[in-house]
């Protein structure tokens, strides 16, 4: 277990946050360019409660993928911090993060970014592998995990022997196979037709039936419409958060 | 645990581009393949020169007017010639009475340039040699057919004589010599025995000879040649005690005093064999040099192959990354891999050096032999090349940050 993990205790924010599964507090991301300086995130408040269901939103280059990327633990913020369960991860070293990316969170990328000369079981199976976690027991989850994305018949598929919806399907089922807290996704309907996206959509409502917490990225509005909640992000700094159409409806 | 997982990766990526891996693992199947078949032709070499150039059978050693050092250098040899006295019969029966570790002692002169004529046949070029009967204790070979010269012989210096089997080759094609009459440098001698077959070295037959009594050889020769004088120990520990006896022996025969060197030869088998590993250890320091200088070429080919490994995978470590690998299992990954290929290259490197011994076996009459600890030593220091060389690159890849490695095209 990561050092940090106990430390975090001390660093822990105060009541109601304390349930919130993101917590972030005056989030910075300047990427340095020679000379220049690029501020993607500036400033970014956020609080995201466990089982909610989220969409960001955002023009282009407005920084969504660059909060999904602090808030997935896979890069550090240059300024604030974060707090992922009530656990400071803001300034963990590199394999900490990798810890936290294995057993806490769940990523699902526009480009699926599946191993290629893997097939699908064993490209579901690899955070298993990084886990620690046995040859039987492996496989035995990672048959699980596409048998809830209803793949399991194509298990020894290649990921150039799959759809994009199937690939898709392959990676979300990759990031379910370790029971993460949290399920991030930017753009996951980014490379998919509307048919395609509509399946894929259908498949995050149930996850988060299921229980799990949710946040993707899109750019269309009937995506974000799946959610609950959508926070609007601009220049780097989150200017609306407000509930959907359908959570509306839900109260 | 994913140790397996990592093999297999690397298994997968040598069988994907078996040229360019055959290539790059050029440099380590030269190197192992030297090393093992240096050691290889070392050790026959040695075993052969021990049974064979030493001539000399088991636990026997030899008192000679010149020793082995005397003739490794003209002036040397030069100067021993003035210094050593020719070896009489007087030694050899003074020896025979006061040297009492050996356990049999034989006298003999050779005479390399002996011409055999018998049968309308000719033979030039033959050593003929003079010995008293306890010379075949001596020997490597035994009697294959007939008998040795014997004490009978010794005293009436007959005109018999014991000879090579290339003699009956030659001479006696097809015809049982036995019995049958041959020139001996022009005087007749009866054949009495055949010796069995020694072989070669380095292209020079062992099997070219006659033998007489000493006492024959001596009257048709005159007595002026310096004789040799053969001594058998009774066991592996007694040649030593035996060596320093007959030492001693002589020294106070000839009156040396205690600082004086030897002015006579003492030559066993230790003394060849020294000889001749001073020669083979100099020419197996120079090859393993050579095979080191390909190891590290081999080595450096390895870390380049790596690094474009890293370099065209950058995507999928960034994969791995984002689902949770550690350094330390890109790490391993990675050196996993470039162990595995230098192994690869050990193990053909090693069968490279297994084709030539069988070769070499085959073609020349040296005793080859994979020795088993080289080949162990080669597949431990070809993965040790791996690891080594693969250190940098996967340490390279291990650093990758995820995002900037999940964002390069693939
Ligand atoms: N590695 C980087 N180096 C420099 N600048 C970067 C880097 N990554 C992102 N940026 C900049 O940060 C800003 C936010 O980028 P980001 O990728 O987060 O946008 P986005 O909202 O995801 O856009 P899109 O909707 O097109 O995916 C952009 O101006 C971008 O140019
Ligand atoms: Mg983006």
């Amino acid at each position: 277990m990561p050092s940090t993990l106990t430390q975090s205790a001390v660093t822990r924010p105060p009541d109601a946050a304390a349930a919130a599964i993101i917590r972030t507090e005056d989030l910075w991301k300047i990427y340095e360019m020679g000379a220049e300086q690029v501020a993607a995130l500036r400033g970014v408040n956020l609080l995201i409660a466990r089982n909610e269901y989220v969409a960001i939103m955002g023009p282009s280059g407005s920084g969504k993928s660059t909060l999904m990327n602090l808030i997935g633990c896979l890069d550090s913020p240059s300024r604030g911090q974060y707090w992922l369960n009530g656990q400071q991860v803001s300034a963990m070293p590199d394999d900490d993060l990798a810890y936290i990316r294995n057993r806490e969170i769940g990523f699902v990328f526009q480009t699926f970014n599946l191993l290629p000369r893997a097939t699908a079981l064993h490209n579901v199976e690899l955070p298993l592998i990084y886990a620690g976690i046995g040859t039987e027991e492996r496989a035995q989850r990672a048959l699980e995990a596409l048998r809830r994305v209803d793949l399991e018949p194509r298990k020894n598929h290649r990921p150039n022997e799959l759809s994009g919806g199937q690939r898709q399907r392959v990676a979300i089922a990759r990031a379910l196979v370790t029971r993460p807290s949290l399920i991030l996704a930017d753009e996951p309907t980014g490379n998919l037709d509307s048919t395609t996206s509509k399946e894929i959509m259908a498949l995050f409502d149930r996850l988060w039936e299921e229980g799990n917490t949710i946040v993707l990225v899109t750019h269309e509005h009937d995506i974000a419409e799946h959610a609950h909640r959508v926070i609007y992000i601009r220049d780097g700094q989150v200017a609306d958060d407000k509930p959907t159409a359908r959570a509306r409806q839900r109260t | 645990m994913h140790f397996k997982e990592a093999i297999s990766i690397a298994l997968d990526s040598l069988r994907a581009h078996k040229l360019r891996s055959f290539l790059t693992l050029l440099g380590v199947i030269i190197s192992v393949c030297t090393l093992v078949a240096v050691i290889a032709l070392v050790q026959g070499v040695n075993l052969y020169v021990a049974t064979k150039i030493g001539r000399l059978g088991l636990n026997t050693f030899s008192l000679n007017q010149f020793s082995l050092h005397d003739m490794t250098d003209r002036q040397r040899f030069a100067r021993a010639v003035h210094r050593n006295p020719p070896l009489r019969m007087a030694d050899y029966n003074y020896l025979r009475h006061s040297a009492t570790i050996p356990i049999a002692i034989a006298a003999s002169v050779e005479n390399n340039s002996g011409t055999l004529k018998a049968q309308g046949q000719e033979m030039d070029d033959v050593s003929v040699r003079g010995v008293t009967p306890s010379d075949l204790v001596m020997e490597s070979f035994h009697v294959a057919q007939g008998r040795f010269i014997g004490h009978f012989d010794e005293q009436h210096r007959t005109q018999v004589a014991f000879i090579g089997p290339d003699v009956v080759k030659h001479i006696f094609p097809g015809i049982n010599p036995l019995g049958r009459h041959i020139l001996v440098n022009g005087s007749q001698f009866r054949v009495i025995g055949v010796a069995s077959k020694q072989g070669n070295v380095f292209g020079n037959s062992l099997d070219q000879f006659v033998m007489m009594p000493i006492s024959t050889f001596r009257k048709l020769n005159g007595k002026q040649a310096s004789i040799n004088i053969g001594f058998k120990a009774g066991g592996s520990a007694l040649v030593q005690p035996a060596m320093d006896q007959v030492r001693m022996l002589m020294r106070a025969r000839r009156h040396l005093a205690y600082t004086a060197k030897a002015n006579f030869g003492l030559i066993g088998s230790s003394a060849v064999m020294d000889l001749w590993h001073s020669i083979t250890g100099a020419i197996a320091a120079v090859m393993v040099g050579v095979s080191v200088v390909f190891l590290v070429v081999g080595g450096i080919v390895i870390m380049n192959i790596m690094l474009a490994a890293v370099t065209e995978r950058t995507h999928e470590v960034g994969i791995r990354k984002a689902i949770g690998a550690r350094r330390a299992d890109i790490l391993r990954q990675f050196l996993v891999e470039s162990a595995v290929l230098s192994t690869t290259g050990g193990v053909l490197g090693i069968l490279a050096a297994w084709l030539f011994t069988l070769l070499a076996g085959r073609y020349t009459p040296i005793p080859f032999s994979l020795p088993w600890t080289a080949v162990i030593m080669a597949l431990l220091v070809s993965t040790a090349v791996g690891l080594f060389f693969g250190i940098y690159p996967a340490g390279k890849a291990a650093r990758l940050d995820p995002i900037v490695a999940l964002r390069s095209e693939t």
